[in-house]
């Protein structure tokens, strides 16, 4: 082997993940992060850094489009695999891992027939490999505006099982050239109608502006009245699946003046119902159907669940350092570490963030929500409790996992009556998440797009909770 | 006072900021592993761990670039080549003990004027992809610029007012008796903040910030990449490396030879800067911007004013 594949083939033995949980997943996502992270592999923010794009759940077809979407907008050698279950995540992570090596070598014209090959040898096609589609003299987007090159066979990939067909560039030109191949996205944006796909833009959002005229085949930013009755541009920005720490599935359609957010429209991609129970509210829903339970195992749940909204928030705050501790605690606690064992180490992360002044100025004030108007709009659980700003719910996180820190390996079992999960009381008329989802937009409205953002962290509602209304534990109380 | 340094200093001085960049890059890689994935076990571990920035490099090698739809290629790459240029050009006035590759009698401006350069290069590389995040990022670092940049400069004014001279060379001579950092802490203090801004880097990675999903930087991918924020590694290495002539004493110290006094100061102050990002959040800059109009500007001024009644009376 020549010394350039030697290098080429180290290069990709490390490669930068981004991993898109899908609704339904968290179980998943937790695996697939826990394992990244044993294998020292980079993760990465934003599809344009990464090399390997890792879908947790089963994609529904119509789903397929935004996926194809980041793919594309990664650059070479990018391979896709999907995570189905949780045991798969070691196997699929190893797979990827070759096949991002084989393809780092592979002169691109024998890609195709290598990529079968290297597809077929994958019991149950857990981990598959996905075609870019395109030469790298190309680039991605570079043939938006002008006929395609000819599509690469992909007749035989496993990939079609799942029921859209993946046609490489011919289906979908250039990344961003997407918005125009479909008018009727703009007349779909602006009188606001669902419009299913159409977030495929996400991770470049600036391609996403709907008006009349057209720079570069790109359509230009609207005016509309601020809150001043300024005449300002408008940018209708949604973001949503694609990006890291953000929650599992959510979808926002933001209307943007500069960075304000002016307008918001709440989505979010299918959540799958009935196969199983919502992750982080599994202990207590088990318990109403008469299952047994140790309060013991609830209380590591909650925490685990309290410490990844932490990790979130101080990602999106940029306090990388703390996140990343926050979310190892997190996995041992899901792993069954004993109290013992993690207590030291936790109450230390818990008063680091309590002491951090810094984090305190820098997030105060951002989402106020008053217990009053959180009770109307039947908000339960941290972020009622707080009754007040981001700051405000981040403590009462760190409270609730310092409290189930004590009982973590209680052994009496939950009652069937105790139905208040991480995220609110399950036994009422909605799922906790859907109130959380609700008094987004009153939120968001007038904030920047990084207040936004931590607003949201702050809330951190749990897309999968959606799929239990009614809560069947109801009927117990 | 100091001398010129020999023609060959000028082909070693990025090559010497690029490992500098690529070591204080390891030991950040070090303590992530640290948090990320406990303490490493073994020296082996952390010593693999510490490959992580060269690993990283290698990867973005082998990654293809990719461009997007309508960009601004040349912006965009110029934005993006400027960082480590500036980082160079700034280096050239940094003295290795006390000969730097050039000591313009103006090489105090000469080196702010450099720094300023990374303000057009992070725009320029956030307007180039024409994507709305990395436009967001861009932006922010005009509002960083503006926040940090004021106090900066009061902060440098100061060394060059006590020295009486904008000659980096001359800065080190004063110090021959007392550090700058003694009599002028405040000055230094902004000055370290101010350095990890220019850099845009830790707490001031606000135009990168995971808030925008990566800002400036969101688009680039492979070679892109690597230069834009390997450059960044330049940048910080060499504003931390500027404030041992400015504050530090330069290479005065008993014993060793002068380079080495300059080599142990700078990774000394690295090692701070680097160790210290990990008590901070990213820091929010219409929350900075209050700080540094409120606080920094006055306290440098009235540092400036200590340190000019003291030179009047000398």
């Amino acid at each position: 082997m020549d010394l350039r594949n030697l290098l080429r083939r180290t290069a990709m033995q490390r490669p930068a993940v981004l991993a898109v949980a899908l609704p339904g997943a968290t179980d998943i996502r937790l695996a697939v992060e826990a394992e990244v992270r044993r294998r020292g592999w980079p993760v990465a923010g934003a599809p344009a850094a990464a090399d390997l794009m890792v879908v947790c759940g089963v994609p529904e077809p119509r789903e397929a489009e935004w996926l194809d979407d980041i793919e594309r907008s990664m650059p070479d050698p990018a391979v896709r695999i999907v995570v189905e279950e949780t045991g798969h995540a070691v196997h699929a992570l190893e797979m990827a891992r070759r096949d991002l090596t084989e393809r780092a070598v592979t002169p691109r014209e024998a890609e195709v027939d290598d990529q079968q090959g290297a597809a077929a040898g994958e019991p149950g096609g857990r981990a598959q490999g996905e075609h870019q589609g395109h030469g790298d003299d190309q680039g991605h987007g570079a043939h938006h505006g002008s006929s395609p090159p000819p599509a690469p066979d992909d007749q035989g990939h496993p990939h079609r099982s799942m029921g859209h067909g993946h046609g490489g560039p011919a289906a979908h030109p250039g990344h961003e050239g997407h918005e125009n191949h479909h008018p009727d996205d703009h007349a779909a944006h602006l009188d606001h109608t669902e419009h299913e796909g159409h977030f495929a833009h996400i991770d470049h959002m600036g391609h996403d502006m709907h008006a009349m005229g057209d720079v570069a085949g790109l359509p230009m930013a609207e005016r509309a009245d601020d809150r001043d009755e300024l005449r300002l541009d408008q940018l209708h920005v949604p973001i949503g699946p694609g990006l890291t720490d953000w929650p599992t599935g959510l979808v926002l359609r933001l209307t943007l003046q500069g960075d304000v957010v002016q307008d918001v429209e709440v989505d979010h991609l299918p959540v799958p119902r009935g196969h199983r129970l919502p992750f982080w509210d599994e202990p207590w829903l088990r318990a109403a159907q008469g299952e047994e339970v140790t309060s013991g195992s609830a209380a590591r749940r909650r925490c685990a669940a309290h410490l990844d909204s932490v990790a979130r928030l101080l990602a999106v705050v940029g306090w990388d350092d703390v996140a990343a501790r926050c979310r190892r605690l997190r996995d041992e606690l899901l792993s069954g570490a004993p109290r013992e064992g993690i207590g030291g180490d936790l109450r230390g992360v818990l008063r680091r963030v309590r002491r951090s002044r810094t984090l305190r100025w820098s997030i105060a004030g951002l989402g106020e929500l008053s217990s009053a108007r959180a009770g109307e709009a039947g908000v339960t659980g941290p972020a009622l409790t707080a009754d007040g700003d981001a700051y405000d719910r981040l403590r009462i996180w760190l409270d609730e996992v310092e409290r189930g820190l004590e009982v973590l390996d209680a052994e009496q079992p939950l009652t069937p009556d105790d139905l208040t999960g991480p995220r609110g009381r399950l036994d009422g008329a909605q799922p906790p998440s859907q109130a959380l989802l609700d008094i987004l937009p009153e939120l968001l409205t007038g904030a920047e797009f990084a207040c936004a953002r931590i607003i949201v962290a702050s809330l951190d509602p749990d897309l999968d909770e959606l799929a239990l209304a009614p809560v069947s534990g109801a009927a117990h109380v | 006072m100091s001398d010129a340094a020999p023609l060959w200093a000028t082909v070693i001085l990025p090559v010497a900021l690029a490992v500098a960049a690529v070591v204080t890059a390891g030991f950040d890689a070090v303590l992530s592993g640290a948090a990320e994935r406990g303490p490493a076990g073994s020296v082996r571990e952390a010593g693999l761990r510490a490959m992580a920035p060269l690993r990283e490099a290698l990867r973005l090698l082998v990654q293809q670039p990719r461009r997007t739809t309508a960009a601004d290629r040349l912006l965009g790459r110029l934005g993006m080549v400027l960082v480590p240029v500036a980082a160079v050009l700034a280096g050239a006035v940094l003295p290795w003990g006390f000969r730097s590759v050039s000591d313009p009698s103006v090489g105090i401006v000469w080196f702010n004027a450099m720094e300023a350069l990374a303000w057009a290069a992070v725009w320029l590389a956030g307007w180039g992809p024409n994507s709305a995040l990395s436009l967001i990022g861009g932006y922010r670092f005009l509002a960083q610029g503006l926040a940090y940049e004021l106090p900066h400069m009061f902060a440098i004014t100061t060394a060059a007012l006590g020295a009486e001279s904008l000659r980096v060379g001359d800065l080190v001579a004063a110090q021959g008796g007392l550090w700058f950092v003694v009599w002028m802490p405040a000055a230094f203090v902004v000055y370290l903040l101010s350095a990890l801004a220019m850099a845009f880097w830790g707490p001031f990675a606000y135009p990168l910030a995971q808030d925008a999903a990566g800002g400036a930087a969101v688009e680039l991918a492979g070679v892109d990449r690597l230069v834009f924020l390997g450059g960044r590694w330049m940048l910080l290495v060499v504003t931390a490396g500027f404030s041992v002539p400015l504050f530090l004493g330069g290479g005065h110290g008993p014993l060793l030879p002068g380079w080495a006094w300059t080599l142990l100061k700078t990774a000394a102050v690295l090692a701070l800067l680097v160790a210290g990002r990990r008590l901070l959040p990213v820091l929010r800059m219409e929350r900075y911007m209050e700080l540094a109009w409120m606080v920094l500007v006055p306290l440098t001024l009235l540092q400036a004013l200590v340190v000019a009644v003291v030179v009047l009376n000398r």
